[in-house]
């Protein structure tokens, strides 16, 4: 599936910003821009231990997806003129923590923390989808487009995770646990800070 | 991005000094207070409680709803912008509101729906300052979009922005310390701040400023500076046409982009003295193994 397939027409960089909700539309662009840019630093550190391993190449392959989907939220970033959270400094060593963390667990342990991540991220798009549906699905055609383009790559991250034996990695239910209620934590925080 | 704000609290609810009659859908609220005299609606006797009716929006944009109809923000900012007139003899307060009110053709008594401290007709001031700014670099903009000017490097464009803005203080220069102390009063702080920070990202989204990673917080921190300071230096400078002042501005937008510059230089040297070292590590070790 190519990443990010959806094309945003924008004829300058801006977007008509009048009759939006702006709070909203600013809270949904910035949770998620950090939320894609701390999934490319977990990424990145699971990379740095992993890269030379058998699983390198898929890890590789999920991390340049989402690559793309940060670019895209950098342009929107810019469109929408929205603020980008003020933790990006600590997502950025954050992630590449959890990325590495989870990856000296071995290759299994490497794919819990993916299916946990993808997990949080797919519910966290899905309920924005259901927002912005509420609101007006005419008006945030393409905005919504995009985001439901990313919640079917992460599924299929997340789907990935598990057939490389995600739920075989050491204690798989306290990893995921653990993994998640960090992600809640910083979705709750990225929205508002 | 402009967020509705509320401004101090009113001390009376004062819509019944409106001495003049429109053809007006809605009846005027009538109050009244053992403190003042209103001029009394001639036919309105309900008493509507309106306590928590339409503040002035700093925005600078009052909504229109109908065309007769005139919303209790909009004609509150009507009287502002007359007071302005008044505030370099009068200064930012509730005489200069009254003076502003009576040009309008309404009862002195209208200066009641404000704060006595001039608040309100501050954060109207720079509301409406800001507005003229952003249209400003809206029309900058367009010209350079359909080709008729040239983009103007970053910090002439700072330097021309804070300037272009800063001049509009020219003809209150006397009363603006007095403003900017009231500015500082914890109730005028939320308001205060939030223009200043929309005026900011306004012009370095104008600017071209497309960062998406902390440079945009140290950039608008920076700008913030250089305004705070170079408003600062104005309001002691005596020199023909401020030009001591745009000196001052210069050297500071100056300083910040060396800033950056700066930062990268230490950043390359960092990196190659790390080079340096690991090559050096390289050579003793191969040394070692060839001695050996």
């Amino acid at each position: 599936l190519p990443a990010g397939g959806v094309s945003l027409r924008l004829r300058s960089t801006r977007v008509a910003l009048e009759g939006i909700n702006k709070p909203v539309i600013d809270r949904i662009i910035r949770v998620d821009h950090a939320g894609e840019y701390g999934a490319n630093r977990i990424y990145a550190g699971q990379m740095a231990v992993l890269g030379r391993s058998g699983v390198g190449a898929v890890i590789q392959q999920m991390w340049n997806q989402e690559k793309d989907h940060l670019k895209k939220f950098n342009e929107l970033m810019v469109a929408y003129r929205v603020r980008p959270t003020v933790l990006l400094p600590f997502w950025n060593v954050a992630g590449f923590v959890l990325g590495a963390g989870s990856a000296l667990l071995g290759k299994k342990g490497a794919m819990a923390c993916t299916v946990a991540v993808e997990e949080s991220i797919s519910d966290h798009y899905n309920s924005q989808i259901r927002t912005l549906m509420e609101e007006d699905p005419e008006k945030y055609k393409e905005l919504l487009q995009i985001i439901k383009q990313f919640r079917d790559d992460e599924r299929e991250h997340h789907d990935i995770g598990l057939e490389h034996d995600a739920a075989a990695a050491p204690a798989y239910a306290v990893l995921k646990t653990a993994i998640q209620l960090g992600c809640k934590a910083a979705i709750f925080l990225s929205e508002r800070i | 991005v402009r967020w509705q704000l509320s401004p101090p609290q009113r001390a009376l609810q004062a819509s019944a000094v409106l001495s003049r009659v429109s053809d007006e859908q809605k009846k005027e609220p009538l109050a009244s207070s053992s403190e003042h005299q209103f001029d009394s609606h001639p036919t309105d006797h309900q008493p509507e409680q309106e306590p928590h009716g339409p503040r002035p929006s700093y925005t600078g944009q009052g909504g229109q709803e109908s065309e007769d109809y005139e919303s209790e923000e909009q004609l509150q900012h009507r009287i502002l912008t007359a007071a302005l007139e008044f505030v370099p003899e009068h200064g930012w307060t509730a005489e200069a509101i009254a003076e502003g009110a009576k040009t309008l053709g309404l009862s002195v008594a209208a200066a009641g729906m404000f704060h006595s401290d001039g608040s309100e007709l501050i954060l109207h001031f720079v509301s409406q300052c800001n507005t003229k700014l952003s249209e400003l670099l809206e029309q900058e903009q367009k010209l350079v979009q359909l080709g008729e000017a040239e983009k103007k490097p970053t910090d002439q464009f700072l330097r021309d922005a804070v300037e272009a803005r800063l001049r509009m203080l020219i003809p209150y220069i006397e009363k603006w310390p007095q403003a900017l102390s009231i500015l500082l009063l914890p109730h005028n702080i939320p308001s205060g701040l939030n223009l200043l920070t929309s005026m900011i990202d306004d012009i370095w989204h104008y600017a071209g400023d497309q960062s998406t990673d902390f440079n945009w917080y140290t950039r608008r921190a920076v700008l913030t500076g250089i305004y705070n300071t170079t408003e600062l230096v104005m309001m002691q400078d005596s020199s023909p046409d401020f030009e001591d002042t745009w000196r001052f501005l210069e050297n500071r937008v100056a300083d910040a982009m060396s800033m950056g510059s700066t930062a990268n230089q230490v950043q390359s040297t960092g990196e190659a003295v790390v080079q340096g070292l690991m090559g050096a590590a390289v050579t003793v070790s191969n040394a070692e193994t060839s001695r050996a």
